[in-house]
């Protein structure tokens, strides 16, 4: 079986999960849902990027911290819970970034996407 | 066996509950995904209990549940907020609201149902050897 979560993460592991038919249903509905987890990741990068650029207007950011805060409590339901803590601190970030702060959001993303890499 | 109304406007939390729910502690899942739908749903079902969403777009969960209140059929069944984490004062004013119990995500999809049942002063749920496909019967 493919591992659903990090490899650091007992909850998620499938070697150590406490209920493996559980477990199965659950990457069941990771698989499922990944085309969103797809969308919401793209809609980061691009309010990543006009972050970078200069130029995140309301709408987009507004957007982007409310999926991340969707990202926040989702991923670490399927275990993944240092990703859903990178999430975390997007949404924190998204709240009221200043001009000082595109890198700082950068460096989540490419963390969220890094941690994320291997069940995507 | 008990019966929880989930009320969640994000699919993937709405069926990773119903799946914890219905396959640890053999409970019967129904599945809103608003609060006006939920609502509807609780009159007609008359669950044991509620979980429910604390931000959703248009009705949120603080006011669905203030409007559940209002509503005689429905106004005694125990309601839990389900929010991310939060600062105490946050805690309080949901606290405040009247709700059963309030709890965070990420939950745990091994212990929800304990979660629940330990909140709402239920017996422990026995483990089901009964194994279901993630609900998605939400009417949209």
């Amino acid at each position: 079986m493919v591992p659903l979560a990090p490899r650091n993460d007992e909850v998620m592991n499938p070697s150590s999960h406490p209920d493996p038919e559980l477990f199965a249903l659950l990457q069941d509905l990771w698989k499922k849902h990944l085309p969103s987890t797809h969308e919401r990741l793209d809609l980061l990068d691009h309010a990543v990027q006009m972050a970078s650029d200069g130029h995140l207007d309301e709408t987009v950011r507004a957007e982007a911290q409310s999926v991340a805060h969707k990202l926040s409590g989702n991923l670490g339901m399927f275990g993944y819970k240092e990703a859903g803590e990178v999430a975390s601190d997007l949404e924190h970030t998204f709240k009221a970034p200043t001009p000082q702060d595109a890198s700082v959001l950068r460096e989540h993303l490419r963390r969220l996407r890094e941690l994320l890499a291997a069940y995507l | 066996m008990q019966r929880i109304l989930i009320i969640d406007d994000e699919d993937d939390i709405r069926e990773v509950a119903s799946l914890s729910l219905e396959a640890t502690a053999g409970w019967k899942v129904l599945t809103a995904n608003s609060g006006a739908q939920g609502i509807e749903l609780a009159i007609l079902h008359q669950p044991d209990a509620i979980l429910m969403d604390v931000m959703m777009p248009g009705m949120d969960g603080p006011t669905t549940f203030r409007k559940m209140q209002q509503i005689s059929s429905i106004a005694h069944i125990p309601v839990l907020l389900l929010t991310a984490k939060v600062q105490g004062i946050d805690k309080r004013r949901f606290a405040d609201l009247g709700v059963a119990a309030i709890l965070f995500k990420p939950f745990d999809p091994l212990t929800l149902a304990e979660q629940i049942a330990e909140a709402l002063g239920w017996n422990a749920a026995p483990p089901s050897s009964h194994r279901t496909a993630p609900s998605t019967s939400a009417p949209k």
